[in-house]
């Protein structure tokens, strides 16, 4: 069993710039042992330290089956503006994986909806490669969608790797605003007038939402409105997550802590209280 | 094993434990009972407290009893999740990150006159600490070689209501050796082996059933002596019916959100973590950092407590402290299966503002 109170050490292999200010950075734990102990699942996050700095959780943006375990970050406080200064080679502190992921087991034979705002896709591009690679066939009779909103067409994430999504996915992208330097000829709004456009079944259907809370209060609202199951709404919550294994109670979502028992919760689950200001 | 001692007799305890145990107690500091490591001269005796929403005043009783006192601010939480903790030590450069754990042994601790209400309070930390995903190694270690000297209360202060919150007065199980003040002796009961072995060597008297009714006595006495009550049979309901109450908007009017009651609570665990940087005079390789991860009891009212990039989940006074009520007496049954309140009144002496927890809950009630 990992220890998950003490970081190890991790060295950054690659970084890939997505946008203008979020990279994906590929890390490699030094020590092979822990190396292998590390087994993560799609949705789980890590908490990444800086010497001297601190400590941010981030999920983790790879499929376990893939190469290099990735984190997408973007420049937002003191620790991710630390690691943006970071180059390959270097070395960063990395605890976890913590929480519970996004149920895959869940997802066959039913009409797969991945609903994404910003950064949120990030949690959710594991579960994309997991079903190209293995999943494939699961999803014959049904193609499963992305609704992806970003807020500009500058800021869209994995941008090269759409091309590649769309081979089994059916892709809707829509921003806010579309730039006036850039062409761009997608929908314009937010992801929930994109969620309005497409048909499903919504008793076979099954969401995983992530992006900012009042983007998944709207969809998990518009998807319980078509007549989906609350209990096949699934969404990812963020909060300060500081300790990781519920000790430190900073991500407390009323009776829940985000970092054990979610950040991935079925709605079911938090229902009475998502939606209450300042919960 | 059920015995008795004579009440000055009780230094041999004292001599005994000290052998191996830092004993932690009631000591009374700048005019407030605080715990400390202490000896047997320091036992606060004939003290007792005059407590209400705001106010606190240590005064000698002219009651002949010795312990007459009821919790001080200070709680045993202190010792098992000190308020400033060094987690481990880091050195890091560009090429290395380097953490290490620190590890510091000691005596192991005795509580002694430790109350029911904060007896419940262990319990919740321990469900926190060891049943969650990962079992603290920190507490752990402090906890398995804890040695639990408890005291039945038998004058509660003006602000406990364990009685109502199922907590106290009275001790069923949980302890190593259980005190309960009689008019002339001690009457000491073993929870343990280790208890037993404890007293052992202490010059004992044998008890009679005089004894053991007098105890009931003397409990049921205490028990009536209860001024605050909370209707533990409504709870959560009654929190999470009331979550949008226009009484949040009042109390926010009035808290001071100093945090001084998650200070004081003796269930409230909430920590921050910070990295300490170490300046060792001009090092000559700038290249290497050392430090040390540091954790620091937080509170829950702190306006920085709930935020992200980008928002603060808990802006307003008004949610932070539905937050923290909603915690004590709704989220935490879900959450441990235990109250998180366990009636010690602590928040309600110490809160600069005089709110009282159990007239909050109480105007919960009220029709909006």
């Amino acid at each position: 069993m990992l220890d998950k109170s003490i970081p190890f050490e991790a060295v950054i292999k690659w970084i890939k710039k997505e946008t203008r200010d979020t990279s994906t950075y590929a890390l490699k734990i030094s020590d092979s042992e822990i190396q292998k102990a590390f087994s993560y699942k799609p949705g789980q996050f890590s908490m990444l330290s800086v010497g001297g700095i601190g400590e941010a959780p981030i999920s983790i943006s790879s499929a376990p089956s893939d190469h290099d375990m990735t984190y997408t970050i973007r420049v937002a406080g003191d620790v991710t503006t630390a690691i943006s200064r970071l180059s390959a080679g270097d070395t960063i502190g990395i605890r976890g994986p913590f929480g519970k992921g996004w149920p895959l087991d869940e997802i066959y034979d039913s009409e797969l909806l991945l609903i994404a705002g910003g950064l949120g896709i990030a949690p959710l591009r594991p579960v994309i490669k997991e079903v190209l690679k293995k999943h494939k066939k699961n999803f014959t009779k049904r193609r499963p969608v992305i609704i992806y909103g970003s807020k500009t067409p500058k800021d869209i994430i994995f941008r090269n790797e759409f091309p590649a999504y769309r081979e089994l996915f059916d892709v809707s992208m829509i921003v806010n605003f579309a730039d006036p330097e850039e062409y761009w000829k997608g929908q314009i709004g937010i992801v929930t007038d994109s969620l309005k456009k497409i048909s499903f079944n919504p008793l076979n259907a099954i969401a995983f939402i992530c992006g900012p809370e009042v983007m998944m209060q709207a969809a998990a609202k518009e998807l319980v409105i078509a007549g989906v199951p609350g209990e096949k709404i699934f969404v990812s919550l963020e909060r300060n997550m500081n300790c990781g294994i519920g000790i430190c109670g900073h991500c407390m979502f009323g009776s829940k802590f985000v970092c054990k028992d979610g950040p991935v919760f079925r709605l079911t689950e938090i229902e009475d209280l998502f939606g209450v200001k300042e919960i | 094993m059920i015995s008795k001692i004579k009440k000055q007799d009780l230094s041999f305890l004292f001599l005994e434990l000290q052998k191996t145990h830092n004993i932690i107690g009631h000591k009374i500091e700048k005019d407030v009972l605080m715990l400390s490591s202490i000896d047997f001269g320091d036992i606060p005796a004939g003290y007792t407290d005059s407590q209400a929403a705001g106010m606190y005043r240590l005064v000698k009783s002219d009651n002949h009893d010795i312990f007459t006192f009821s919790s001080g601010p200070d709680s045993f939480k202190r010792y098992l999740n000190p308020p400033y903790s060094e987690v481990f030590a880091y050195q890091v450069s560009k090429r290395k990150f380097n953490a290490s754990a620190i590890k510091s042994y000691d005596n192991p601790f005795a509580f002694f006159g430790m109350r029911a209400c904060d007896r419940a309070a262990l319990k919740f930390y321990d469900r926190v600490f060891l049943e969650g995903v990962v079992r603290d190694s920190c507490y752990e270690t402090l906890r398995d070689n804890l040695l639990i000297i408890a005291l039945n209360c038998l004058y509660p202060g003006d602000n406990c209501f364990c009685l109502s919150a199922g907590t106290g007065p009275e001790f069923t199980d949980g302890y190593d050796l259980l005190i309960t003040e009689l008019e002339e002796e001690f009457l000491l009961e073993t929870g343990s082996r280790t208890g037993s072995r404890l007293i052992n060597s202490l010059p004992l008297i044998s008890v009679n059933q005089k004894d053991i009714e007098e105890k009931a006595l003397r409990i049921k006495n205490c028990k009536e002596k209860f001024k605050k009550t909370i209707i533990f049979s409504e709870l959560p309901e009654l929190v999470y019916r009331n979550l949008e109450h226009p009484r949040w908007s009042d109390i926010a009017g009035r808290d001071l959100e100093c945090g001084n009651c998650t200070q004081v609570c003796p269930t409230c665990f909430c920590t921050s973590a910070f990295y300490n940087l170490e300046f060792r005079g001009i090092a000559k390789n700038f290249s290497t950092l050392s430090g040390k991860k540091i954790k620091k009891w937080d509170s829950c009212f702190s306006r920085n407590f709930a935020r992200v990039h980008g928002g603060n989940f808990r802006i307003s006074r008004r949610a932070r402290y539905r937050h923290w009520f909603a915690h004590k007496l709704a989220y935490s049954m879900e959450q441990f299966g235990l109250l998180g309140c366990v009636g010690c009144g602590r928040c309600i002496t110490w809160c600069p503002a005089g709110i009282d927890i159990t007239q909050e809950l109480e105007a919960l009630r009220d029709v909006r």
